[in-house]
């Protein structure tokens, strides 16, 4: 039986052996490394920084439809009825719907760098902002739109006003038009978007 | 007796997965709706009533033709699918944000999270979550309030999930209207 005394349980030199460590140390690190990259090139926006506003708004709305729910949703909206049939055409190649909404009693209640973090993420590589799009709403509208290309990946609007705070992201091909007819359902926010003749720009 | 590094890498990552793959495989078998409802006992320090105080206080429950109040009667539970608990005039103090990380965690498993809105004014929470059943669907329905909470668990058709993900907040509402309702007739 070798003990911890006896030298000879493990040659000197052999014990560490740092090379076997490598293979699969690295096979992890190729892994980890896919997914971010699968990450970064996804549309979903990260929202879950916000999360901390809960605690002071008197109106915090939380909706998440997700790849499972897009997929129900597919099944249970009718052919026959009209305006199921028409969120069903509009939810085709949808990924996922999430929306978030804060809304406060006071003004100063979230802070420019609670919004930074979301602006941040939508200056990333394909994302544009979309110039000439209004909003009914008081405040301040923004749209982006995430490309693959030609091929429009997501979409997140960013309404900022003093006691209001929403942020809704669709992933997958979407475009304003479609938000349009998606407001008020779901779960979705109206957030009265008024589109410009389309421009692009960074 | 010396252990080489690799193993330890190896029954390290041996050691990840069980512990990823244990708590899934609790709350899958699990009841959920007991869990929530415990879950709610524990973090508040409250207790629920089930439908049979209700019974024995000479109200019942109603399941057919369900009036709502301010609205057309909309029945949307497939029959015998309701459970319910209700916990009346208890208090609700507690941080929100840690009660609502909890319920997330515990059901992230097995249920899919719709809509939740919650209020730091009212203290008011709202959750619906939704899983599959078959063909059809199962949906947990948690109220919570200054003084009051009620927690629901329905089985909807396809038809009447439809409704819920087209108007997650008034169908959801209905859905424990529909299952506290009192038929006083």
């Amino acid at each position: 039986m070798k003990t911890l005394t006896e030298p000879s349980a493990v040659a000197p030199g052999k014990s560490a052996k740092p090379s076997t460590l490598i293979t699969p140390l690295l096979a992890l690190l190729l892994v980890l490394s896919a997914a971010l990259v699968t990450k970064a090139q996804d549309s979903r926006i990260q929202l879950s920084s916000l999360d901390h506003l809960a605690a002071k708004a008197s109106q915090t709305v939380d909706v998440n439809i997700d790849e499972r729910l897009v997929r129900i949703a597919a099944k249970v909206f009718s052919e026959k009825d009209a305006d199921e049939k028409k969120i069903k055409d509009l939810l085709t190649g949808v990924k996922g719907i999430y929306v978030k909404s804060f809304e406060f009693e006071t003004d100063g209640q979230y802070s420019s760098a609670d919004v930074e973090l979301i602006r941040s993420q939508l200056r990333g590589p394909g994302w544009s902002r979309l110039v000439g799009v209004n909003s009914k709403k008081d405040g301040q509208v923004e749209v982006y739109l995430l490309f693959h290309g030609e091929q429009v990946g997501g979409l997140a609007v960013l309404h900022t006003d003093d006691r209001e705070l929403t942020i809704v992201n669709i992933v997958g091909p979407v475009d304003l038009d479609k938000l349009a007819d998606l407001e008020g359902q779901l779960g979705i926010p109206d957030l009265e978007i008024e589109r410009k003749p389309k421009t692009k720009s960074n | 007796m010396r252990t080489s590094p690799y193993k330890i890498f190896i029954a390290l990552i041996v050691l990840l997965f069980v512990a990823i793959s244990v708590p899934i495989a609790v709350h899958a078998k699990g009841d959920d709706f007991n869990s929530v409802v415990k879950m709610i006992e524990q973090f508040y320090g409250v207790k629920h009533e089930g439908i049979p105080f209700l019974a024995k206080a000479g109200m019942k429950v109603a399941t057919t033709a369900a009036r709502i109040k301010g609205g057309e009667a909309r029945r949307l539970a497939e029959a015998g699918s309701i459970r319910l608990a209700v916990f009346e005039n208890q208090d609700f103090d507690g941080d929100f944000t840690k009660f609502r990380t909890s319920l997330n965690e515990a059901l992230n498993t097995t249920w899919i999270p719709l809509i939740q809105t919650l209020s730091a004014s009212t203290e008011e929470q709202n959750y619906i979550f939704l899983r599959e059943a078959g063909d059809k669907f199962n949906v947990l329905v948690i109220t919570i309030g200054e003084r009051e909470a009620t927690v629901v668990q329905v089985t909807l058709s396809r038809k009447n999930l439809a409704l819920l993900m087209k108007d997650p907040e008034g169908t959801g509402k209905s859905i424990t209207q529909e299952a506290t309702i009192i038929d006083q007739e």
